[in-house]
């Protein structure tokens, strides 16, 4: 029941190692351009024009993402549009991250004669950290050292009865051995509250779960429209779900049967081990990234596929440093994206496999991942963009 | 080889999902556990899609997971397809909290 993974100076264990440039933009982008085993974040998401509250949670995720026990050292620059606010003020990042003892660098462009004066130190850098991160060799941790987050995504109703419970069973293995998992959407817990809710620690953690709903419910009623024209999604109707609470109902399978230990915010880190509900957004563009800044080494998108229309699939690095497995249930997907699925528990349905059997294997696949081994859309050099999951409006 | 038939996810589900697709006519074994309730299909289902395995009334809960996915938009019969041609979710109803209706 072990990996191997990268030991970090605050004691956690990266599944990969890499070298993090952040924020986003034209530095960041040119020097992981130049600079092999190098991340950089892909966002329009500066912070210019935002609330305080949205600036803290774009500099909760670029810190999160710094601290991510993927990333071996960071480099944070101040070519940004959003680098003059407080909360996102370089120095401010790069000592954040810093706490975790990992080697963090700034790169001042106003100290440089240029940005291309910037970008040449910004790339010698990049290419010293990368070499220094080489040297780190892999060695054993246990499962508690892991933290894995997952969304389930074009649900259909294979996602209910097999895909989300074969990972909430890897989930229960997860948390059973004392590691973390994370699990989230807002949207699809309506109708689906007043059974999460019993799962709270506390009196607290199950009113929260209520608040959630309540709030996300309020925010949907205010648009005017019926929420089944925005969600369930077009592909999730064609996957034979009919309405919100069905695809709700479904979706928190995927979390397994353990205590729900708190609710946290888009990249907040969770300060004890157990299972979490996030407060995210279920787009994928956007809630990997935040879980990715929550801690999580590896994300899991869990993909019914009834409503696919076929191609490869996307999202392949909405992560940043973490990488991301996708899971199906349905074997007319499996059939259609073959080389995009690293685990399939449609074997549930047809009677190969307990979903107690599915997780146990799928327990073994995270393992093996978390080792070393690509998942299949890692082997893609495509660069997504992603979408901090903001709650205000801008100005 | 045998029908995979149907699921259904709790006792006091009134719908199951069929697990193959499913022509109309066909006999249809929906599992619960050990226990099986046969239904005819009065319909093509494609596979993943639900089957009402009884009489479902106009303005009654859909079950499914046993708990309610939604009301009844028309009468169903036993042996019909279950989907947004006969079901209406009921929560994060924006157009009719405008119209004031609920």
């Amino acid at each position: 029941m072990n990996f191997l993974g990268y030991e970090r100076p605050d004691g956690s264990a990266g599944i990969r190692n890499y070298v993090l440039v952040i924020p986003g933009g034209l530095l960041a982008t040119k020097i992981c351009e130049f600079v092999e085993g190098t991340r950089t974040i892909l966002t329009a998401d500066s912070g210019s024009g935002r609330t305080g509250r949205d600036r803290e949670t774009i500099a909760r995720t670029l810190i999160g993402l710094g601290r991510n026990p993927n990333v071996a050292s960071v480099i944070v620059h101040s070519s940004n549009p959003g680098s003059g606010y407080p909360e996102l003020k370089p120095a401010r990042i790069a000592e954040e991250i810093a706490k975790s003892g990992k080697m963090v660098e700034v790169i001042d462009v106003s100290k440089e004669e240029s940005t291309f004066r910037a970008l040449e130190k910004g790339i010698i850098l990049a290419r010293e950290m990368v070499l220094e991160a080489s040297q780190l060799r892999r060695q054993p941790f246990d499962v508690s050292y892991l933290t894995v987050g997952v969304k389930c995504g074009h649900s259909d109703t294979t996602s209910g009865i097999a895909g989300n419970p074969a990972v909430g069973n890897l989930f229960d293995r997860i948390v059973g051995a004392g590691g973390t998992a994370l699990f989230g959407e807002n949207t699809e817990i309506i109708g689906a509250e007043q059974v999460l809710a019993k799962r709270g620690v506390n009196e607290e953690v199950s009113r929260g779960i209520l608040e959630v709903a309540a709030e996300t419910e309020e925010r949907a009623k205010a648009t005017g429209e019926d929420i089944r024209t925005i969600n369930p999604v077009p592909s999730n109707i064609a996957g034979g779900l009919s309405s919100l609470e069905e695809k709700s109902l479904g979706a928190i399978h995927k979390a397994g049967s353990a205590p729900i230990q708190g609710i946290l915010k888009y990249g907040e880190r969770p300060e004890v081990k157990g299972l979490y509900f996030v407060d995210n957004w279920m787009s994928s563009s956007s809630i990997f990234t935040g879980y990715a800044a929550a801690g999580a080494q590896l994300v899991i998108f869990q993909l019914g596929g009834g409503g696919w229309t076929g191609g490869d699939l996307l999202p392949t690095s909405t992560a940043v440093v973490a990488p991301l497995m996708w899971t199906t249930a349905n074997p007319k997907t499996l059939a259609t994206v073959p080389t995009c699925i690293d685990f399939y528990s449609g074997t549930i349905i047809e009677g190969k496999d307990t979903i107690e059997e599915a997780g146990e294997k799928l327990l073994q696949k995270v393992l093996d991942i978390a080792s070393g081994t690509f998942t299949k859309v890692e082997t893609m050099k495509h660069i997504d963009p992603v979408q901090i999951y903001l709650k205000d409006p801008c100005f | 080889m045998a029908s995979r038939g149907a699921l259904m996810l709790s006792a006091k589900d009134n719908v199951a999902t069929v697990l193959e697709d499913i022509e109309a006519g066909t006999d249809v074994s929906a599992r619960l556990g050990n226990e099986v309730r046969n239904v005819k299909a009065l319909e093509r289902i494609p596979f993943g899609f639900k089957i009402a395995i009884v009489d479902i009334a106009k303005g009654a809960e859909v079950v499914k997971y046993g708990e309610s996915v939604g009301i009844a938009s028309l009468d169903i019969n036993k042996g019909e397809m279950v989907h947004i041609h006969n079901l209406e979710g009921a929560r994060g109803r924006g157009d009719m909290a405008k119209g004031g209706s609920k």
